[in-house]
């Protein structure tokens, strides 16, 4: 069964981080990232950029309104996510609990229920 | 460039809606993946199991702490995502608009550039 990690952080503690600490948690995410290969547990995973990048979409009576910055303001922000293939719950929270972003932050580890296929249809239904 | 079209809405709500108005949005959400796929702006996509099946994990000094649920409670709630591929934001953002349910003014889409992509191998597949 797929689900999916949610990297929540607070940005605003990445803000003063030099060069060589980000360095250090990249190399610890490529650690994790190579270790849910080696366990084929990895389905996919990427970080996304800063919410100051982000735009929210809302639709009203035909009409598209856009504002910056994200759907909510909430004290921690997605910063990226994995998608893992496990038997159970469990083993998804054990993988995220691995997770270099549990550490600062929080990982939601989500379900997934209807899978799209490359096809465009549907490829699975958890 | 690649981005994530993240589809929030109220869970409770949509939960509510007559089986008929969810088979007819599943359709609606079929033909327009193949929308996508037609534009070749299709990467991928999946819905998202209810928060109340979601588990919040944080690890402090060692420890970790499993609460049931999101991250935060909010007032919509994340229910599923794409990931197209896209010249431009503007392009990624006309397609979140024609996301089903944004659409019909039942969700809101918070569009997201990727930064690091992570590759099958575990390392870095490409950095936007």
């Amino acid at each position: 069964m797929q689900y999916m990690i949610l990297i929540y952080g607070r940005e605003a503690d990445y803000a003063n981080v030099s060069e060589a600490e980000m360095g250090q948690v990249y190399a610890e995410y490529m650690e994790y990232s190579k270790a849910l290969v080696a366990a084929k547990a990895f389905v996919g995973g990427a970080s996304l950029k800063e919410i100051a990048t982000a735009t929210t979409v809302r639709v009203k009576n035909g009409k598209t309104t856009t504002t910056d910055g994200p759907f909510a303001e909430t004290k921690e922000q997605l910063g990226g996510y994995y998608i893992v293939e496990a038997a159970t719950l469990d083993e998804a929270v054990k993988w995220a609990a691995k997770c270099p972003g549990a550490k600062h932050g929080s990982c939601e580890v989500r379900p997934l229920g209807v899978i799209t296929g490359a096809d465009g249809g549907i490829a699975a239904m958890q | 460039m690649k981005y994530m079209l993240l589809i929030y809405g109220d869970e409770q709500t949509l939960a509510m809606r007559p089986e008929a108005e969810r088979s007819s949005m599943m359709e609606e959400y079929h033909v327009f993946t193949k929308d996508l796929i037609s534009a070749k702006s299709f990467v991928g996509a999946s819905s998202l199991k209810a928060t109340t099946t979601g588990t919040t994990v944080r690890v402090r000094n060692g420890k970790t702490t499993m609460t049931d649920g999101p991250f935060a409670e909010t007032k919509e709630q994340l229910g599923g995502y794409y990931i197209v591929d896209c010249a431009t934001l503007n392009e990624a953002i006309a397609c979140a608009s024609k996301i089903p349910c944004v659409r019909t003014a039942h969700s809101s889409c918070e569009v997201r550039p990727l930064g690091i992509i992570t590759g099958s191998d575990g390392g870095i597949a490409v950095t936007q």
